[in-house]
């Protein structure tokens, strides 16, 4: 990361599915946090766990991957952006 | 001091007295050339690595407050306490989206507060102070809710607590304190970066031990939740209505499945919002160190999802729930849980371990405040050529008497009084949010509109939380209210009131052409990260390269 080049809203156009999927997995781990009559119920139990108590627990980890996907794909917005237009 | 543990009292002041030396010898970790710049003292010399940050910013975020407030919900109502769990998850994809921005944008013109921010971007004195009034207002009752949380383990542990004589009473808070306010004079942000390691690795400690220990005493997790699903259901004598809830429902009995949502998402985007994590995160060496934490951090969502189920253990535990019931505050639920099940060796652990996590966080919100108020009131309004020796000098002093106002606000007035005051805090600090968050992605607001919609927000929010009533408090009963039929927490309206003023009034301003103020940031600089060209040197309105 040691350039300092814009990400310019053309790096975005370039890369259409790459930053769609950025802005997938934002939202996505967003909603499935926030809209709880998805999750806000006993069953399936893990352990003795209800599923609202698990579903929180193991939601953390999962959203720790999702920005690391999240990163590693701005990163590659941010390298050919570097490359294309050259900003210094 | 009758009933004080002497293993526990003599466990929590070793490890006291350790931290206390860690404070000092802070000053001269990391050490740089000129001290006397606020960029040291405030910010750590805007030096630390992803490492050091993921400590700073834990030990910042996940504060002793919380460690005893949110199981204390969940052991009074049941799962709307999990509302800071699902807040701990959605805060990092929110902050991912901004944060990196004011980062980028911060070190390239020397920003030290979020109001440096504001004031360069829309070339508004009064809207930074505006930023700068609302985060020095939030901060304090945050600052004397750390103090609440001491003196919550220091009533249990039983020191002090038998006189009736304020001071006497509250005589090893004022230690406390004194050695955190001397230390972070000392040190700035150094000591509470240093602290942190102990701080951390105590909670982490504590917390695994009791997650798997505990539960052998109770029958096993299924009694656990057991106990807590019927005692939630239980008809209260009182309100005629269920306890609690066991999880969010649909029906309107106070903590619907919409509280829940905006209860999470009002505080998660609040979080970043605060002076003292946007402290934390500006004394990062780099932008990818703010951006790898978003990865690393939901390690301390774990934790604190752990640490509310502290609540459902104290309900499931008689000796506990009868002390609790015995003084009328569920704050010291954890406290006296941890007190019945450990020996009294770990005990002290555990306790220390919140102590120090309440003097971490305490130093760097007084720090971030202290800098807020060098920064955008005396030097913009007093002394435009303030030295850098002198800002550190005056940031120094500042921090003292903020804590002193703070120790005021938890010994003086009625704690009830600070959790309102804290709750109102999320309230008024929400509403930094047009013009901070907008601010990084857009110029498009103009600066008198967002001020508008700041003051309207911060009117109807205050005006809401007031009238908030119960059927045993008429007022600042919760933090939510009911609007066109839902239960919602208050700061997410107010937001959007604010959101909207700031909207319509931005196009009438533009259409009468109102002079809109300069701009002193420029598009790539908020993607930038500068540390191989040379550091541009703190101030408002410094040169910029481009």
């Amino acid at each position: 990361m040691s350039h300092t080049t814009t990400r310019s809203g053309s790096a975005i156009a370039a890369h259409p599915v790459a930053s769609a999927t950025i802005a997938i997995l934002v939202v996505a781990d967003i909603f499935f946090a926030l809209y709880t009559p998805l999750y806000s119920r006993l069953t399936p139990k893990l352990g003795d766990f209800p599923f609202f108590y698990w579903y929180l627990l193991i939601f953390m980890p999962v959203t720790s991957l999702v920005l690391w996907i999240v990163m590693q794909l701005q990163k590659r917005i941010a390298a050919t952006a570097a490359e294309g237009d050259g900003v210094q | 001091m009758s009933n004080v543990n002497t293993t526990t009292f003599t466990i929590v002041v070793v490890l006291f007295v350790i931290v206390t030396g860690l404070g000092f010898i802070a000053a001269r970790w990391r050490r740089a050339a000129n001290m006397q710049h606020l960029d040291e003292w405030g910010l750590g010399g805007r030096g630390f690595g992803t490492f050091i940050t993921w400590f700073l910013l834990g030990g910042d975020l996940y504060t002793a407050y919380t460690f005893i407030a949110v199981p204390a919900l969940v052991f009074g109502s049941g799962s709307i306490g999990f509302y800071a769990v699902a807040y701990t998850i959605v805060v990092f994809p929110i902050v991912l989206i901004f944060l990196p921005r004011l980062w980028s944008v911060s070190r390239v013109h020397g920003y030290v507060t979020p109001a440096d921010f504001i004031r360069g971007r829309y070339g508004s004195r009064g809207l930074a102070l505006a930023s700068a009034f609302t985060g020095i207002l939030a901060l304090m009752p945050y600052i004397a809710l750390q103090l609440v949380g001491i003196q919550a383990v220091l009533a249990v542990m039983g020191v002090g607590a038998s006189s009736s004589n304020t001071f006497v009473k509250d005589l090893p808070l004022f230690i406390a304190f004194l050695v955190l306010a001397i230390f972070t004079y000392v040190s700035g942000l150094r000591a509470p970066a240093l602290i942190a390691f102990v701080k951390d690795t105590l909670i982490y400690v504590f917390v695994l031990v009791a997650v798997f220990y505990i539960p052998t005493r109770l029958g096993g997790w299924s009694n656990i939740f057991g106990t807590a699903q019927t005692h939630f259901a239980t008809i209260s004598p009182v309100t005629k209505k269920p306890l609690g809830t066991f999880l969010p429902t649909a029906a309107n009995i106070g903590s619907t499945r919409l509280d829940f949502a905006s209860l999470a998402l009002g505080s998660a985007v609040a979080l970043f919002l605060y002076p003292h994590a946007i402290t934390g995160t500006l004394a990062a060496k780099r932008r990818s160190a703010v951006k790898r934490n978003m990865i690393y951090l939901p390690l301390y969502s774990v934790l604190l999802a752990l640490i509310a189920l502290f609540g459902y253990m104290a309900v499931a535990d008689p000796v506990t729930a009868a002390n609790v019931k015995k003084t009328g505050n569920a704050q010291l639920a954890v406290p006296y849980l941890f007190q019945h099940m450990f020996p009294s060796w770990f005990t002290g652990i555990a306790f220390a371990g919140i102590i120090i996590g309440a003097l971490v966080p305490a130093a760097i919100m007084s720090i971030a405040a202290a800098n807020l108020f060098t920064r955008n009131v005396f030097v913009e309004f007093f002394k435009q050529d303030a030295s850098p020796a002198l800002q550190t000098r005056m940031s120094q002093w500042v921090s003292l008497v903020v804590k002193l106002g703070a120790l005021l606000f938890a010994v003086e007035l009625p704690h009830t009084f600070s959790i309102n005051l804290q709750l109102l805090g999320g309230i008024w600090i929400l509403q930094l949010g047009p013009m901070l968050i907008g601010g990084l992605f857009t110029r498009w607001f103009h600066r008198w509109a967002l001020l508008t919609g700041w003051a309207a927000g911060m009117i109807y929010g205050t005006i809401a939380a007031y009238n908030v009533k119960n059927p045993t408090t008429s007022h600042w009963a919760g933090s939510s209210d009911i609007v066109f039929g839902h239960t919602i927490y208050i700061g997410l309206t107010a937001v959007i009131i604010n959101l909207v003023v700031a909207v319509v009034l931005t196009f009438i301003l533009k259409a009468t052409r109102v002079p809109e103020g300069a701009d002193e940031t420029l598009p790539h600089q908020y993607t930038a990260d500068p540390e191989t060209t040379v550091p541009t040197p703190a101030g408002v309105g410094a040169t910029v390269e481009g």
